[in-house]
């Protein structure tokens, strides 16, 4: 394998790791709890520019870029910090958001939340340097460790699957106990989940904040990989591929929003840049923004449950026999969560 | 008020579980519920009947807390609880059913029942994120509560299926089941027997019947006169938002006010 693939194939595991996590993220709010959470890329973005100026250090005068707080902290801290801004941008929006408002609305502020946050950091260049961003953030480790550049990258492959197995284990307690079932019971039924004692409200404001605290961590991954952060990288259009990650793959299935997440951001964006150029320049960009549109409706339409649907989940009952369903056995129940 | 009513009064407080007083709801000049008034016994099933468009869901759920009162109070067990959203009054051991069923569609039929009790120790995040040793225990004695509901029911087959794949009146008794997990002192039953068979209709009726003799409370709203009569004392007939008589099946049927209510509603 050449330098050249070596160096492709670990930054594309790097994506995938963060898109990984950010589709467990938007799994749980959406897929588990039914919250249709259009704003998801602001808790990232948050995560991402969190972690950035915890890493730049403090800003020295006449320096090109401005920054808030900045700060020199070691390796996990700016990324932890990044989890809890997106945790704390999300209890902020959440407070707002879920709260009496009809899910479909929600939809519609959440959409319309991006976008603000879009234009106020874009047109704002005091606040968050505006368009130009950040940039120049130090890799972690990075003069430590004294890599060469791929064996650097390389090394941050394996830091990410490390991030994104904690991040695993984290949304698989959560949706393997009871509170994932009663997230499901305020998906499939509010007044009915709130008839059996259930705060709704609290229900939706947990997983939405732990969503964006898990956003807001991949945010902060991705930023300490590319050392670069600008608000035009991220716009709602994100939201909609990891939306379609999740629909495809399989909602409300950690596996399958896995499996999404490896289909249509790495397999089928990444896979579309060895197509043969044609047409005017950005015209495959385009096309590739109308293709996870189409692709979303067509699952949506057609395989409403994704590639790997929502699992049932048997649970064995004591003293009866019950009958086998196709492929799932009954186990014990305490074999039962998560288990396909 | 003689003495010997004013004990029979205060019994009567005593026996009643849920107070409803003065209760009423107006959409804009709308009166929906002009405030009612009535009693619900202990142990004792009443029904709450009327024409199309006499406020009854509208009690009911306001009783519940779905809906907000404009005014009046609803005593559950000597606390007003009127106005209280609808997850604290369930945690008073108030539970219902829906007039359009509730089940939760992508769980199966067990993991319904296991969700209904409310407080469950892996139900909070630092519950969850505790792991399995912390909850599997109770899990344990909730499953062997939903077994039992289930053996009672008789919806062993369907145990494992999803909720959303049963016939209708397969669903009421699964809502009926799931506010029986939460372990009530009282049910309201909203239509329980809308949109059934007529044989799965009559295990319903016996269903309550037993859950009556085991000293469950419940207000249902019901359309079937024959199951009102069969199940209800009292029953309680309102109309055009207003309580208009209440009493035994007998004593409602003879009222010419409900019989001009039911002809002209």
């Amino acid at each position: 394998m050449s330098l050249a693939w070596s160096f492709y194939i670990a930054t594309v595991l790097v994506y995938l790791g963060v898109d990984l996590m950010a589709c467990w993220g938007l799994n749980l709010q959406y897929g588990y709890t039914g919250i249709v959470n259009f704003s998801f890329i602001i808790y990232q973005a948050a995560g991402a520019y969190t972690a950035a100026v915890l890493t730049l250090g403090p800003q020295t005068a006449g320096s090109f870029q401005q920054y808030v707080g900045g700060a020199n902290l070691p390796f996990p801290l700016p990324v932890i910090a990044g989890g809890i801004a997106g945790g704390l941008l999300s209890a902020v929006v959440g407070v707002i958001a879920l709260r009496r408002l009809r899910s479909d609305y929600q939809a519609m502020v959440f959409l319309v939340i991006s976008l603000i946050a879009t234009a106020v950091v874009t047109s704002d260049v005091g606040l968050f340097n505006g368009p130009a961003g950040l940039s120049l953030i130090p890799q972690p480790m990075s003069t430590a460790l004294n890599l060469s550049l791929v064996g650097y990258r390389w090394f941050y492959v394996g830091l990410t699957a490390v991030i994104c197995l904690i991040v695993y284990a984290f949304v698989w307690r959560i949706t393997s106990a009871p509170l994932g079932r009663s997230l499901r019971a305020v998906r499939d039924h509010e007044q009915g989940a709130a008839a059996l004692g259930k705060n709704v409200t609290g229900l939706r404001m947990t997983s939405f904040v732990v969503g964006g605290v898990i956003a807001g961590i991949s945010g902060a991954v991705l930023v300490e990989f590319i050392s670069a952060w600008s608000p035009g990288a991220w716009l709602y259009q994100e939201t909609f591929v990891l939306f379609a990650a999740v629909i495809v793959g399989g909602t409300a299935n950690n596996a399958g929003v896995a499996l999404g997440a490896l289909l249509v951001p790495v397999a089928f964006l990444e896979g579309s840049r060895f197509l043969p150029q044609f047409g005017p320049p950005g015209l495959i960009d385009a096309l590739q923004w109308v293709a996870v549109g189409l692709m979303t409706l067509v699952f949506l339409w057609f395989w409403p449950r994704g590639v790997l649907p929502e699992r049932r989940r048997i649970i064995q009952l004591p003293g009866q026999q019950q009958a086998r369903t196709g492929l799932q056995r009954p186990v014990d129940y305490e074999k039962t969560a998560e288990t396909r | 008020m003689t003495s010997v009513q004013r004990q029979r009064a205060s019994s009567a407080a005593q026996a009643a579980l849920l107070r409803v007083d003065d209760l009423a709801k107006s959409y804009g000049g709308v009166h929906a519920v002009a405030g009612v008034s009535f009693d619900v016994p202990r142990g004792r099933i009443t029904g709450l009947i009327g024409p199309n468009g006499a406020g009854k869901s509208t009690a009911l759920a306001m009783v519940a807390g779905a809906i907000k009162p404009s005014r009046g109070s609803v005593l559950l067990n000597g606390t007003n609880v009127a106005g209280w959203p609808s997850h604290k009054i369930a945690r008073r051991g108030l539970a219902r059913t829906f007039q359009q069923s509730s089940d939760f569609s992508g769980m199966t039929v067990t993991e319904n029942l296991l969700t209904a009790p409310y407080g469950q120790r892996g139900d909070t995040l630092r519950g969850a994120l505790l792991g399995r040793r912390y909850w599997r225990a109770e899990q344990e004695s909730l499953t062997a509560r939903a077994a039992d509901l289930i053996e009672r029911f008789d919806m062993a087959r369907m145990a494992n299926e999803f909720a959303g794949t049963l016939s209708g009146g397969q669903r009421r008794l699964l809502e009926i089941m799931r506010a029986l997990m939460t372990e009530p002192e009282i049910l309201l039953l909203d239509e329980a027997m809308a949109g059934v068979n007529p044989a799965l209709g009559a295990r319903i009726e016996d269903y309550l019947l037993q859950l009556r003799q085991d000293g469950l409370t419940m207000l249902m709203v019901e359309h079937e006169m024959s199951v009102v009569e069969r199940l209800c004392d009292p029953v309680i007939v309102m109309a055009q938002g207003e309580v208009l008589a209440e009493g035994t099946m007998d004593q409602i049927r003879s009222d010419h006010r409900v019989l001009d209510a039911y002809l002209n509603g």
